[in-house]
């Protein structure tokens, strides 16, 4: 993976295959701290604490159409926390949900970039059009100063009434809100 | 930044419309979401495809995602699944490829046969 945002929808069509009907997405920068944090959790099946131990395995995976038994997505997003000084969290339980957590130490050297967000959560929202995604994006400026892009499904699906998500000028607003509020608040990096 | 305002609009927008047709869509486009897919850039792939349904203001194509398939090698795959019609498959689609792909076979019903991996029946 190229960058953190593809980690991200890699986690979100995991939660979405666990059948969650919510997902959030908390991403946290606070330079004061030089600290990056991933926080994905979703309310799908989860995991015993034994599936729990095996994702961490890159020769494990439930995905049974493939003929190759590999799973790399959670231990590449691991190695990846790990290898800017930072740490990679999983807890889960059976019938609640799953949480993922990855800090960064934001100014190593082989922290991966941000990439591209907005098209991230486009593509989980609209890809995903029954699932609810509440995204919580923060960035704690060097003075303090709080910059915040706070943006959920539901909200939207209460003014669209029987119009679908995916209608193509829905599409349309949703990009530019999403890369407005994201531009905002500088929560992009590209390669 | 728009505003929900516009959000309104585009509804009444839709509403309008959706009672001159029914509900129904005519193609749904599947791009394939999996660990692979995503390292092999099917989000840009998505990207396009949502760009110019809106753009062409296709509202009867619906764009969606699916995980592995067990194609880890033609990634990114797209699957274009039409009513009374075998399901065509393309592979390594690019953003480029994935524009020819709306405008011949979704928007003209012309199969793109040099990107197609397979067809079947379902």
């Amino acid at each position: 993976m190229q960058d953190l945002s593809l980690h991200i929808l890699d986690i979100v069509e995991n939660s979405v295959r666990a059948q969650a009907r919510n997902i959030w997405i908390n991403i946290e920068l606070n330079i004061m701290r030089n600290s990056l944090i991933i926080r994905i959790k979703d309310d799908g099946t989860g995991m015993d604490q034994d599936t729990l131990v095996k994702v961490h395995d890159p020769f494990y995976t439930t995905k049974t159409e493939r003929v190759k038994k590999v799973g790399l997505g959670i231990p590449l997003f691991k190695q990846n926390a790990e290898n800017s000084q930072g740490n990679f969290r999983i807890t889960s339980e059976l019938g609640k949900g799953t949480e993922i957590t990855a800090e960064f130490r934001y100014d190593h050297i082989d922290r991966l970039p941000l990439g591209k967000i907005s098209d991230t959560l486009l593509a989980g929202i609209i890809g995903h059009p029954n699932t609810d995604y509440f995204i919580h994006l923060k960035r704690i400026k060097l003075d303090g100063e709080v910059l915040e892009f706070i943006f959920s499904t539901p909200d939207i699906k209460d003014v669209l009434g029987v119009v679908p998500l995916t209608y193509p000028d829905v599409i349309d607003y949703l990009e530019d809100v999403i890369q407005s509020g994201i531009k905002k608040i500088k929560m992009e990096e590209y390669q | 930044m728009k505003t929900l305002e516009e959000l309104r609009k585009i509804r009444e927008k839709a509403q309008q419309e959706m009672k001159l047709r029914s509900a129904s869509h005519r193609i749904k486009v599947v791009v394939g979401m999996g660990t692979s897919g995503i390292a092999m850039g099917a989000r840009e792939v998505m990207k396009v495809l949502l760009q110019e349904i809106s753009q062409r203001q296709l509202t009867d194509v619906l764009v969606t995602q699916t995980g592995e398939k067990g194609l880890s090698s033609l990634e990114p795959v797209v699957d274009i699944i039409e009513e009374g019609k075998p399901v065509v498959t393309y592979g390594n689609v690019t953003p480029e490829n994935a524009r020819k792909i709306v405008a011949e076979h979704i928007v003209n019903g012309k199969v793109v046969s040099d990107f197609v991996v397979a067809a079947e029946n379902k």
